[in-house]
Order: C-alpha cells, then sequence, then structure tokens
C-alpha cells in the first residue's frame, strides 16, 4: 500500500526519474520472480546431463549444449522452425491485412460486432480451435466433401505442414489483426484521399501511402505471431501427424516423452535466443519506419 | 513449474481434507489419470481402505509417467507422494536417480509370486501390470481379424493407418516386432529389418500422433487399422459396442510393463509398504484385471475366463521378449533411423 | 442590377462555364447536406464559396473532387461529364481544410509527391519544388516532418503540394484559416497572382468575407446547403438577393416591418417598397446610415428618423452609435475624424440613409 502511496504524495520531492522507478518497481519484481527466475532455472537445467534412460545426472558441463550444437537434426529443427513460422507470420499478415483495414474504417455498431468477432476465438482454447481444424480439414471433412462434390480428389490437408501452416495462420490472425489495428493509429482516410487527389491510383495510393503508414502495425504484428508460432507446439502436434518438426515439439518430446531435460532445456534456450533476435530484428525495423 | 504448484496446492487441500477422517495414517498414490484412475480406484484403492480403514489413500493422477518422474524430481528435498504407478523406463531413470526404495519380499512379500518379468534387475520397482501391443481395427471395415500387422501396409489401407510413432513406445514396440519377423536378431545391435518394413507402411499412415489416442480414430472410422496397448484397446471395445477391435497378428507382440515403485522418504511410512503389498496381491491384481484387462503380474492371481480373454495371458507364446531397460540406450539411434528412412516414406 | 439568381441559372444550362454544376445534391439520410447546386465557373476564375459553418462547402469540394459521392447532379468540366471520373483522373488539385500533410514524409517529398505521380522528370520536379517552398515562405524546412512544423507551416506545405502540380481545377478549403494576419494577406495575394498567371479555375473556401471580397472574381454564397447568391463581390455587396446575404456579407440593421400599397411602415418611417404585400424586413448598412443634429433637406432621397443616442463604441477608425429611435436600436456608424467629440447617451439626433442603400425582403 504504503509504495503506491510514495509516489503520489512526494511526487514534488522525487524526481521523475525517482518516481519512475517506483512505478516501475512492481513490474520488474513480477518479472523477475514470473520470467527471470524460471529462465535461469532453464539455463541451469541446460548444464546437467541426462542418461540414456532419461535419468538426470547433477552436474555443471557444456556437454549438453554441445551435443546439441553439433547435431544436425538440431541445426534442421533450428533452420525448420523458422521457416516455417516465417511463412506462417508472412501468410498471417497477408490474410489478416485486408480484415484489419476494413475493420479500421468501419464504426459503430458494425466495428462492434466485428471486433467481437475477430477476439471472440481468443475465448476459445487454441486446443479446441486446433480439433475443430481437424474435423473441417480431415478426409471426411468440410473441405474434402467439399472438393469431392466437384470431382476433385482432395490433396491431404491435415497431419502435415499444411495442416500445421492452415491451423496455425488461423489461430494466430486474432493477434496479427489487433496488433494491425493497434498500430492503424496514422492512418487517415484524409491521407488516401489526398494521394488520390495528387493523381496517385488506388494501388499508388496503397504503396506509397497505407502501406508505409501501417509498417508500424505490420511489425508489431509480425513480430508478435513469429514468436507465437515458433513456440506453438499444440497445433503442430495435433495437426504436424507426426510428420512436422519444430524447436517446440521437440522439446515436448524431449522433456515429456524421452525425459531428456537438459536436451529439452538448452532447446528452449536457443528459442529464447530466436526470440531476442526477433525482437532485435524489429526494433531495428521500427527505427527504420519511424 | 506449474505442475509443482499445481502438486502444492493439492496436497494442501488434501492435508485439509484428511484432517478430520479418523485414519492415522495417509498415503498418496501416484498414477495415471482418466481411465486408469476411474479404473484402479475402484478395483484396488477401495477395497484397500475398506481392509484397512487406518489408511486413507489419496489417488493423485498424472497423465503420463514422465509428468510423475517431473513431479518427483521437483519434490526430491520433501517427498509427498507414497506409491508410483509408472512405465518401467522411467521407473528406471528413477531408480538412478534414487528417488525409490527398493521393493522385494522384505518389505512386500507378494513380490514372491510374481512373475520373473516383473522382477527388473536395476530397477527399484517391481512389475504391477503387464500389457502387450495389439492391433486395432475398425470392425465396421474389417470384418476378419488381419492375421499379419503387415495388413497396414496394403493399398487398400491408404491414409487408414494410425500409429503412435516414435519416440512413443508403441512406434518402438512395433519396431521391434517386425525386425523380428522379418529375421532380425538383436534388436539392440540392429533394428534396420523393422525399420525396413515400417517403411512399407508408412505411406498409408494418416497420422504417427493420433489425438487424444489411437482409440479414438478407430471407433470413429476416422481411421481403420491402429497400433495400442490392449488394455486400453478392450476397454474401448466396450463402451464403443465392438466398433473398435483389438487382434495380435502372426509376428507376435511385446509386452508393456507398469511398475509400481515405492518413493524414498515418503511421507507414508510403513502404510505406503502395506498398500504395495496389497497391489501386489492376488485379490487386487484379479480386480484390476477384470476391470481393465492389464494381464495379472501375480501368478497367483485367479482370473475370470471371460476377462482372459481379453488379455495376452494365452498368448504368451506370441510375446516377444523386451529388454526395455537395454534398449533406453539404443532409443536415440532407433529414432534416428525412423526420422531418416520411415518418416520420409509416409509423406 | 447585375446579381445571378440561382434559378435563373438553372435557365442557362447552355451557357456551361469551365466547371458546371448541375443539381449537384448529397443527401445524408433525411438531411441535404448540398441541395441542388447549380454553378458556372468561367476558365481562370477565382470564385469563393462563402457560407456559415455546417452549410456544406467543404461536402460540395469533396464531390467537386471525386472523393465523396453525389446523391444526384452531374459536375462538367470543359463540356465533359466527370461525375463518375476517379478522383485521380480529375486532374484537381485540392488543399484540405485539415492539411492531410503525409506524415511518413519530409515537406520536400509530399510536395513532390504528386508530380512524382504525373511522372515529372527528376530535375523539373526538383526545380519546382524548390520554387513551391520558396513560395510558400518555407525554405530551410525541406527536411521536416509535418509534425515538426507548425498548424500554419503545415497549411503552407499543403498549398504548396496542391499548388505545384499547376491543376486545371484548384479546391481550397480554408487554406488561410491558420496563418496570422499579416501572412494571410501575402499568402492569399500569391495564391491570387499564381492562379492568374497559370490560368487556373479555383474554388477558394472561406469563412473571411473579406478574402472572399477582395482576391475573388465571384463569391458563391451558401447556406444550408443551397446556394443563396452567385454574384461578383460587388454585386454581393450592393445588391444581395436574399436577406440571408444582406446579413452574411458585412453588417447590417435589421428593421421589421409591414409593407402595403408599394410602402413599407418601419420604426415610423414610409420605405418604398414596391411590389411587396405582408410583413417585411428592411435592412441597411451601419455605415451608409448618417447621424445628425438636423434633418436632412426635404426631396433630398433621404429616409430620416429622430432617435436619441443609446450608446456609443469608440474603436479608433470607426466610431459606432447605437441609437433608439422609433421604438428600435439602429446602428449608426463612421470614419472618425480628428476634433470630433463624442455625442453623450440620450443626445437627441436624427438618423438618415440614402434610399438605394436601403434593402427590402419578405420576412420569412
Ligand atoms: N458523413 C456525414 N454524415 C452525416 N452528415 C454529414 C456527414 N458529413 C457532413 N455532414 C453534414 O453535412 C453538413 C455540411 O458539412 P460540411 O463539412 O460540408 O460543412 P462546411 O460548410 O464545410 O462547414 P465548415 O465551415 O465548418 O467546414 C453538416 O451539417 C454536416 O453535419
Ligand atoms: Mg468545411
Amino acid at each position: 500500500m504504503n509504495t503506491l502511496a510514495l509516489p503520489a504524495r512526494e511526487a514534488r520531492g522525487m524526481s521523475p526519474a525517482a518516481v519512475a522507478m517506483w512505478l516501475l518497481l512492481p513490474i520488474a519484481l513480477v518479472n523477475a520472480v514470473g520470467f527471470l527466475w524460471p529462465v535461469v532455472n532453464l539455463l541451469r537445467m541446460s548444464l546437467n546431463e541426462s542418461e540414456a534412460t532419461g535419468a538426470l545426472i547433477d552436474t555443471v558441463s557444456l556437454a549438453t549444449w554441445r551435443n546439441v550444437l553439433t547435431d544436425s537434426f538440431t541445426l534442421e529443427l533450428i533452420g525448420n522452425s523458422i521457416g516455417v513460422s516465417l511463412f506462417i507470420t508472412l501468410l498471417t499478415l497477408v490474410a489478416s491485412y485486408p480484415i484489419a483495414i476494413y475493420l479500421h474504417r468501419s464504426s459503430g455498431l458494425w466495428r462492434t460486432v466485428l471486433l467481437v468477432l475477430v477476439i471472440a476465438p481468443l475465448l476459445t482454447s487454441a486446443v479446441v480451435r486446433t480439433y475443430g481444424w481437424i474435423a473441417i480439414l480431415s478426409n471426411q471433412g468440410l473441405v474434402a466433401n467439399l472438393l469431392a462434390a466437384f470431382g476433385l480428389a482432395p490433396p491431404r490437408l491435415m497431419f502435415n505442414l499444411t495442416g500445421v501452416v492452415i491451423g496455425l495462420t488461423e489461430i494466430l490472425m486474432p493477434y496479427m489483426i489487433l496488433a494491425l489495428l493497434s498500430g492503424f493509429g496514422r492512418l487517415d482516410p484524409r491521407y488516401e484521399e489526398a494521394a488520390l487527389t495528387l493523381g496517385a491510383t488506388p494501388l499508388k495510393t496503397f504503396w506509397r501511402v497505407v502501406l508505409p503508414l501501417t509498417a508500424p502495425g505490420m511489425a508489431l504484428g509480425c513480430l508478435l505471431c513469429f514468436v507465437l508460432a515458433i513456440s506453438s507446439f499444440v497445433t503442430p502436434k495435433l495437426l504436424g501427424g507426426g510428420r512436422v518438426f519444430l524447436l517446440a515439439t521437440e522439446i515436448y518430446d524431449q522433456a515429456i516423452v524421452t525425459l531428456n531435460w537438459p536436451v529439452a532445456a538448452t532447446l528452449s534456450m536457443i528459442v529464447l535466443v530466436l526470440f531476442g533476435a526477433a525482437l532485435a530484428l524489429y526494433t531495428r525495423a521500427l527505427r527504420r519506419i519511424a | 513449474m506449474t505442475t509443482s504448484v499445481k502438486l502444492a496446492a493439492a496436497i494442501l487441500a488434501l492435508g485439509l481434507l484428511t484432517q478430520g477422517v479418523r485414519a492415522q495414517s495417509s498415503i498418496t498414490v501416484m498414477g495415471y489419470s482418466g481411465l486408469f484412475q476411474e479404473r484402479y480406484t475402484k478395483a484396488v484403492v477401495e477395497p484397500f481402505m475398506r481392509a484397512h480403514p487406518d489408511i486413507q489413500v489419496t489417488y493423485f493422477p498424472l497423465p503420463s509417467s514422465a509428468a510423475m518422474l517431473g513431479n518427483l524430481r521437483a519434490q526430491k528435498a520433501a517427498p509427498q507422494a507414497d506409491v508410483v504407478i509408472m512405465d518401467v523406463s522411467v521407473s528406471k531413470a528413477g531408480t538412478d536417480e534414487k528417488l525409490f526404495d527398493k521393493i522385494d519380499e522384505s518389505n512386500a512379500p507378494n513380490v514372491r509370486d510374481l512373475y520373473p518379468a516383473a522382477r527388473i534387475p536395476d530397477v527399484a520397482g517391481v512389475g504391477v501390470t503387464f500389457d502387450n501391443l495389439v492391433m486395432l481395427y475398425n470392425a465396421e471395415a474389417v470384418k476378419e481379424p488381419p492375421a499379419s500387422w503387415m495388413a497396414m501396409a496394403d493399398k487398400a489401407n491408404e491414409g487408414k493407418v494410425v500409429i503412435p510413432g516414435i519416440p512413443d513406445i508403441q512406434g518402438v514396440s512395433l519396431v521391434i516386432i517386425l525386425n523380428k519377423a522379418n529375421g532380425g536378431t538383436d534388436y539392440l545391435k540392429d533394428v534396420s529389418k523393422g525399420i525396413a518394413a515400417m517403411t512399407e507402411i508408412a505411406p498409408n499412415v494418416q497420422t504417427w500422433e493420433p489425438k487424444p489416442e489411437v482409440y479414438v480414430p478407430i471407433v470413429t472410422g476416422q481411421a481403420v487399422l491402429g497400433a495400442g496397448w490392449n488394455a486400453r484397446a478392450q476397454v474401448n471395445n466396450q463402451t464403443s459396442g465392438g466398433k473398435l477391435k483389438a487382434a495380435i497378428p502372426q509376428e507376435g507382440t511385446v509386452f508393456q510393463i507398469n511398475t509400481i515403485n515405492l518413493v524414498a522418504n515418503g511421507p507414508g511410512g510403513e502404510a505406503a509398504k502395506t498398500f504395495v503389498n496389497y497391489a501386489l496381491s492376488p485379490e487386487a491384481q484379479k480386480a484390476f484385471t477384470e476391470s481393465m484387462f492389464y494381464a495379472p503380474t501375480n501368478t497367483k492371481a485367479q482370473i475370470s475366463p471371460e476377462a482372459l480373454d481379453r488379455t495376452a495371458v494365452k498368448f504368451m507364446d506370441k510375446v516377444i521378449p523386451v529388454d526395455w531397460i537395454a534398449l533406453a540406450k539404443v532409443r536415440e539411434s532407433i529414432g534416428e533411423q525412423w526420422r531418416r528412412r520411415v518418416l520420409p516414406a509416409s509423406r | 442590377m447585375m446579381s445571378i439568381r440561382p434559378d435563373e441559372i438553372q435557365g442557362l444550362k447552355q451557357a456551361e462555364g469551365f466547371l458546371s454544376l448541375r443539381g449537384l445534391t448529397r443527401r445524408y439520410g433525411n438531411f441535404n447536406a448540398v441541395d441542388d447546386l447549380n454553378l458556372d465557373v468561367a476558365k481562370g476564375e477565382l470564385v469563393a464559396f462563402l457560407g456559415p459553418s455546417g452549410c456544406g462547402k467543404t461536402t460540395s469540394l469533396r464531390m467537386i473532387a471525386g472523393l465523396a459521392p453525389s446523391t444526384s447532379g452531374h459536375i462538367v468540366v470543359d463540356g465533359h461529364d466527370i461525375t463518375g471520373v476517379p478522383p485521380y483522373r480529375r486532374d484537381m488539385g485540392l488543399v484540405f481544410q485539415s492539411y492531410a500533410l503525409f506524415p511518413h514524409m519530409d515537406v520536400a517529398r509530399n510536395i513532390a509527391f504528386g508530380l512524382e505521380m504525373r511522372k515529372v522528370g527528376k530535375a523539373e520536379a526538383q526545380e519546382r519544388v524548390r520554387e513551391a517552398i520558396a513560395l510558400v515562405r518555407l525554405s530551410g524546412k525541406e527536411q521536416h516532418r509535418p509534425a515538426q512544423l507548425s498548424g500554419g507551416q503545415q497549411q503552407r506545405v499543403a498549398l504548396a503540394r496542391a499548388l505545384v502540380v499547376r491543376p486545371s481545377i484548384l479546391l481550397l478549403d480554408e487554406p488561410l484559416s491558420n496563418l496570422d494576419a499579416k501572412l494571410r494577406e501575402e499568402m492569399r495575394n500569391e495564391i491570387r497572382d499564381i492562379q492568374k498567371r497559370l490560368g487556373i479555375t479555383a474554388i477558394f473556401v472561406t469563412h473571411d468575407q473579406m478574402e472572399a471580397l477582395t482576391i475573388c472574381d465571384k463569391v458563391a454564397v451558401m447556406n444550408h446547403g443551397r446556394l443563396e447568391q452567385l454574384g461578383t463581390p460587388l454585386d454581393i455587396y450592393e445588391h444581395p438577393s436574399t436577406a440571408f446575404v444582406a446579413g452574411f456579407v458585412g453588417r447590417i440593421n435589421r428593421l421589421a416591418g409591414t409593407a402595403s400599397g408599394g410602402l413599407a411602415e418601419v420604426a415610423g418611417v414610409q420605405v418604398a417598397a414596391p411590389g411587396f404585400d405582408g410583413r417585411v424586413e428592411v435592412m441597411v448598412r451601419p455605415h451608409r446610415v448618417s447621424l445628425s443634429a438636423y434633418a436632412p433637406p426635404a426631396g433630398d432621397d433621404r429616409y430620416a428618423l429622430a432617435g436619441t443616442v443609446a450608446r456609443a463604441t469608440f474603436a479608433g477608425d470607426i466610431l459606432e452609435y447605437e441609437v433608439e429611435a422609433g421604438g428600435v436600436l439602429m446602428k449608426s456608424e463612421a470614419a472618425t475624424r480628428g476634433g470630433e467629440g463624442v455625442l453623450a447617451p440620450g443626445t437627441p439626433v436624427i438618423l438618415s440613409w440614402h434610399r438605394r442603400d436601403t434593402f427590402v425582403y419578405a420576412a420569412s
């Protein structure tokens, strides 16, 4: 209680920096407990070793790191995860952008209805939504039947990379749309009108005015979706059919099936590094846009 | 992290609940959740408590052996569980980590009556259930029980086969069975013949990760053939009204062993040993086999003929012996071959 | 009488200007934001749109620019009906009331945008941008982003951006509203010069009567979405065709009265009102009302009225009296002269004004 009252009461006597420090303290503590401590634990676990039986050997060594980093499968996993996540992110962006633009331009009750429709999937767990996709994509599902009605042989839409990409794209779309919307603050229809009166075709207007103005939203949405995609494992597990190998699913297998916690921890740390890289890229992109 | 928090909360709640009860001691049994919990509580835990009114048993369910090991690791300093039922390979890891006390005739006299396969060298616990791999089939689509595992390779079954793939041990089991059938000798040295057979099945496989369990797509007709564990297959056979059936093909099957383990320094003390001994007794073994069709590990258990028909006991000649502990050491290399040869064939 | 009434325009369908509006209407639900607008603007002419806030000026401009659809009516440019033509093919420049500068481009690139779209060569474009920047007195600010400029500076960038492409029609929506008086006067003369030099046909929306009257060839007075009067500044001022125009442009005394037999009785004075019958409004501008101690000589074409000074307001340049006469308050103002005092309230005076300065309208 006291810490909360403090900044207000003593604000006059405190420098703004000190006030900011006090206000940041609670979240810093929460972060330390909720994020830093688990990460430190993970790091510690990655320095242990594991016996073939899965038994944990309590030690401090870089053996697990060495094994993981020299294993061609790990490198394949990293490449795969980055590639698949980037592709999904791009697809999500392309699919979400028009929706976000439309939402941005709509108003009143209609906008509220649309927003609720966009957010509603977030109220359902990704597991449930993934099962929904199984029903739609299975070989007796909606899409297959629809194609069959036109006499087309349905391709395999699920239990492979296609299924994972479809499922994750849909699951990530609400996040992308919300991120895009939050970044569309600078987009005002008058800029487009100005471009049109200056002789720009709608396409030119889009490239020269709309796209640059929405770039911050796109960067944010891509960062968010990339991070979510690379760390998602429920959907790849359910829709991948054991054919799609990603870092997150491998971490799950190592931690839950093979019981190799040090390897799981090491792979988790690698994911964390990828997050860091994504964040750095985002920051750089943002600086270039601004 | 969260599971240990949940566990702590659960145990706190249990502590509060059990305070008013007359029981002098209370123990916690950690085991599989879902069907296993339901049936095991009815067949073993409740009769045990009736026979031992002074002992209160709490069943703490977890979805997998690995989750159980995770919990035990987290509470190594101050264990909350007393008895754990888990897969033998995981039990070996736990043994190596000194999480368990050795169970033998001295603290559980019924161990004396167990089948030799239930006493595993270098594992602290002993076998409490035997299960075996079965071929699952949808009885509406397949009229005759498939004679061979290789029925899964038939062109007619394209996209209709579901197999829990490696690293799941059902996939490992299938590789071992097919390895032997194709002239392989020592699965610890070389499983290439089993892998080769799997590459023939692979193109037909719909998914290597059937969810939530392999039995569901077979029951619904989403898939037609599959590989799964006998006990659950039998229960699913009953609950689906016969839509799913199980068979042991000519190539044979392998046993999966669940062990019962005594947690080192568990809070329950002697009561835990009493429970372990009861769980291994002929009556408990009979009750659980008749309830969920795991084969008994106690030689003296008198199983009803109907229940016996649903276990592998009559087909002991078809069971290929597997040393799960030794197998764990080559698991990684089998997984590697699986990824390099089987999966590419199933794309 | 040079004033042209809207109803006359409708009769002149053939005599089109360079830009002609025919029955242009914009309806929002039941509300007519722009109501049956008819207007002809000759090539190279500068026309002011003058009217109270919300009367439909911006809406009209947006329809002309092609940014908003019209509910009905036509827009004709140089004999071609362009009603359905998209904005980017209309070759019009529009200066937005809210500037609408591209926030992600600096001043130079904002101004160059239209030239780029028109594929003007690089060297020429650079030169024209430089000229435009100099014209709006923003040299040195080329690399600034709109957010780094003051409101007035942004407005000037918007002006430069529209002017630099030399559109055939220039639409200006209150382009000077945010400038100080001095800059405003300078800029409006600049706009006028460029417009004349390049022969651009322009519409200039403004609230400022002074602006409208001083630089525009014609003034269109709008009210409630309708065109009240189109005429030269002189017409509009000296011969307002409706009571609204008379009241809106310049200041005025309004006197209510009743007319019969060609005469209207207001404040005890008989005013000529040929053709009127019933309730009328009689108007006269304050500076055309003179104030003296004596009645004007008879036969002098003036109306006169006796009253007493109610209030005097000295404003430096002018001296304004409010006089209580015949039961109404009337304003009279005149330029101040040296050596003249201010009459105290209660002083009896005679008000008089010329017959031709008297406007009579049927009361609404
Ligand atoms: N989208 C809209 N929906 C409903 N009514 C509108 C809409 N846009 C404008 N209006 C109404 O149309 C009328 C004309 O608006 P307009 O913007 O043309 O006025 P204006 O003459 O430019 O006023 P100002 O001098 O204040 O800029 C106003 O009464 C306004 O409320
Ligand atoms: Mg306006």
